[in-house]
């Protein structure tokens, strides 16, 4: 294949997720995305090159990243699986377990379908491509433009596996406390850290999410430790991939003689706290009435309104015997109750997160790193992904920043997807 | 005047309260007394300051999950009574402990439901169960309302609920401060004159909680078929009875606290015909069973119309037409039979929050 072909090929294509637009996407797709698309390639270990599909090659420009695609062969074939058990004798199945079959064939259905699709196309594209190189005029016009349906086909496609793969779950729609701090590099890594929150701000900025500082460590350029809340629809869900060491690779502003100096920032999001849900069952409470042992009503007249109230998971009680009323004691001490309830959880709640916390910063060594930004190469490299973009510039004024979260996201749903059973 | 520590302070009156109802409810009580004068009879500017306080340390103690106030706190509560203070308090104390009279009748008003009730010798003291069923039936006639506010356009008719047997009026009242505005129409109705006073000043005092139509008139509720006009002349349909009548047997009222059978009037207690003076009585010659009135009750629904299942205003739904409150368990079988034989084709029994019998309710059912 021709480098003009390729070119012509990226020219008719639009950007899948790319959330640029106007002149720089221009731009943008033109001269950053065959490097984006080659770093990666090469990145990928050599069966997911093998993976890759033939047609996927002349369709240049795609979201789908060699590992992405291995990813969804293995989820493919699971789907296959499903669906033959499904097609089998199902009559000796239980209810719940024919609904788990049932439910885990459209959850990964949802993708697999638009996948098998997608590699039809690119066989199409592979058949139509030939004839183009065959050279037959004949063919060729009409070939071209059967080729540019495919690929606007294939762009759909990948639009659609893509969509399939979006937040689904509740806890990431909340909102997120984002926590930034310096870690080694001294006065380099605090002005570094500086850089990651306009970032972030920025980012937070094109998407209309709120931002809000909570405390803030500062001396000028450089800071410390920033806690900012972030809220706004499906915030964590797109943050929380930012958790772990961002090193930074670029001559300080404070070094003299011209060297590249390592630094590193810890990030970490954890969700936002949104009210803790407490549900108490009737069935889990047990409520006594004291001197209960009479006929009660009409017989005696009791000034003893004491009531407790035992919520048997917990083994937590309340005793009120503060009004004359038993019902108003009765509905205190729910309240009590209630709150005890609650401030346990929001403990439990808080301890998870900090765990998660510790787990998700790491402690800040250089090695330990998630994303390297390299200001010499304009380069920024997420590394659970092995993903690349020369882009840097775009990622720091928060512009291009989505385009390695939404890979992250997908790489990290794929995961999950393959994770199923 | 000059205070003398020796007589004025709390913990000799803590004592004598003790003797008779043991360390916890002793400490309860005076508390209950003390706070009383802090809300009615103190006329210090600062009594919103100490009330703030105290509720403070109130919920601080129950947030820690003590219960009661150790002695120095109880006294450290007594610093600014006065004289008068002071002499209430120990006449509380000694009507109390000496004399068995009830607090609710010392404290003069109990709280039921959202309403405050005042209280008087020698009109029945609302007890909890009967405020627990009150609130439990509220919920479900609400519930019914909102339903039915749906299906259905234009203003419906408010319910007409008569209370028999009101005494000091707080199911009555309960009922009308607790229900949807304009749902019902509530009628109060008791054989004693100094029932129907009570009621009446009750009715003054939550005036602004009421939120639907409510009366208290004088009627002996036994005569069946002269009341069963006279409730007619008041309202010509009637929806729901509802009732705490008298159910304690003769032989059980021999043996009752002193605190409810020398201070609460034996007519609440006992059924038993109008005719005969409580004073003279023979309790031998009563009905031995405790049934008596709510056999009579479930007459007179059938005579009002509650019992007519071709009334429309509840026709089809899972409202209770009777609902009346019992003595226990031994109670249910005679009382369901009643009702069965007046017109109901289905009962139910409600348990209240110790784990006894205390409600029967009477269904028509489709």
């Amino acid at each position: 294949m021709s480098y003009s072909l390729f070119r012509r090929l990226l020219q008719r294509q639009r950007p899948v997720i790319c959330p640029i637009s106007g002149s720089f996407g221009q731009r943008f797709s033109l001269h950053s995305t065959p490097r984006i698309y080659k770093a990666a390639a090469a990145a990928a270990s050599p069966f997911a090159k093998d993976a890759l599909p033939a047609g996927s090659l002349i369709a240049g420009k795609s979201s789908l990243t060699p590992r992405i695609h291995d990813k969804l062969c293995v989820l493919k074939t699971k789907y296959d699986g499903l669906n033959e058990r499904m097609s089998g004798n199902i009559s000796d199945l239980g209810r719940d377990e024919l609904a788990k079959l049932s439910k885990d064939l459209s959850d990964t259905g949802l993708i697999v379908v638009p996948y098998k699709r997608l590699l039809e196309l690119y066989e199409e594209l592979v058949e139509l491509q030939q004839m183009i190189d065959s050279g037959d005029p004949s063919f060729r016009d009409m070939a071209l433009e059967e080729k540019q349906e495919t690929l606007d086909s294939i762009a759909a496609c990948e639009r659609e596996i893509i969509s399939g793969l979006l937040p689904k779950d509740s806890a990431e729609k909340a909102g997120a406390i984002l926590e930034i701090r310096a870690g080694t590099g001294g006065d380099e890594a605090s002005l570094f850290s500086g850089d990651l929150l306009r970032m972030y701000e920025r980012f937070a900025l094109t998407k209309g999410w709120k931002y809000r500082p909570i405390s803030l460590d500062a001396e000028g350029d450089m800071v410390k430790e920033a806690v900012v809340e972030v809220s706004g629809r499906g915030v964590f869900g797109v943050l929380m991939f930012e958790s772990g060491v961002h090193r930074v690779q670029r001559v300080p502003a404070t070094e003299s003689q011209g060297r590249i100096h390592t630094s590193t920032v810890t990030v970490a999001v954890l969700p936002q706290a949104t009210d803790v849900h407490i549900e108490i069952k009737d069935s889990d409470l047990r409520i006594d009435v004291f001197r209960a042992s009479g006929k009660g009503g009409q017989h005696v007249n009791t000034t003893d309104s004491a009531v407790r109230i035992t919520h048997i998971p917990t083994g937590i009680a309340v005793e009120n015997q503060q009004e004359r009323s038993q019902i108003r004691n009765k509905e205190k001490a729910m309240q009590i109750l209630r709150a005890r309830l609650y401030d346990r959880e929001r403990q439990k709640a808080e301890s998870q997160r900090r765990e998660s916390r510790n787990k998700l910063i790491g402690t800040g060594d250089r090695s330990e790193k998630c994303r390297t930004y390299n200001y010499a190469q304009n380069r920024v490299t997420d590394h659970r992904i092995n993903f690349s973009l020369y882009d840097l510039e775009g990622v720091m004024n928060g512009s291009s920043l989505q385009y390695i979260v939404d890979q992250l996201r997908i790489q990290n749903d794929l995961d999950e997807l393959a994770r199923m059973e | 005047m000059p205070r003398s520590p020796s007589n004025n302070t709390l913990l000799p009156l803590l004592r004598k309260l003790t003797e008779k109802l043991g360390d916890q409810q002793a400490k309860n009580e005076l508390r209950w007394m003390v706070d009383h004068i802090h809300a009615t009879l103190d006329d210090s500017r600062h009594r919103q300051t100490i009330e703030a306080e105290r509720q403070t340390r109130l919920s601080a103690r129950l947030w820690r999950g003590q219960s009661a106030p150790s002695e120095a706190e109880i006294e450290r509560d007594n610093v600014r009574f006065s004289s008068v203070q002071w002499a209430w308090l120990r006449q509380a104390v000694h009507d109390r402990t000496e004399n068995h009279k009830p607090l609710q009748y010392i404290i003069g008003s109990q709280p039921f439901g959202q309403a405050n009730i005042l209280l008087r010798h020698p009109v029945l003291i609302p007890r909890w169960e009967t405020e627990e069923w009150m609130l439990k039936l509220v919920d479900m006639l609400n519930t019914h309302f909102s339903l039915s506010s749906l299906d259905s356009s234009g203003p419906k008719q408010p319910l007409n609920i008569l209370d028999a047997c009101t005494g000091t009026g707080c199911v009555a009242l309960g009922l009308a401060c607790g229900l949807l505005p304009n749902t019902a129409s509530i009628t109060g109705a008791d054989i004693s004159d100094d029932a129907i006073l009570l009621a009446q000043e009750n009715l003054a005092l939550n005036s602004l909680l009421i939120k639907n139509k409510l009366d208290f008139h004088k009627l002996d509720l036994l005569q069946t078929s002269d009341t069963a006009s006279k409730l007619l002349d008041i309202s010509p349909t009637w929806d729901i009875i509802v009732s705490n009548p008298p159910y304690v047997t003769p032989s059980e009222y021999k043996q009752l606290d002193p605190d409810v059978k020398e201070w609460e009037d034996i007519r609440a207690l006992v059924p038993m015909p109008a005719d005969i003076d409580p004073k003279t009585v023979d309790l031998g010659d009563l009905d031995p069973s405790g049934v008596g009135f709510i056999v009579q009750l479930a007459k007179l629904a059938q005579n009002i119309g509650v019992a007519d299942s071709r009334r429309k205003s509840l026709a089809g739904t899972n409202i209770p037409r009777l609902v009346v409150e019992i003595g226990g368990t031994q109670q249910v079988e005679p009382v369901c039979q009643a009702l069965h034989d007046h017109g109901m084709n289905s009962t139910e029994v409600w348990k209240d929050m110790a784990g006894n019998d205390r409600v029967v309710l009477g269904y028509l059912k489709v």
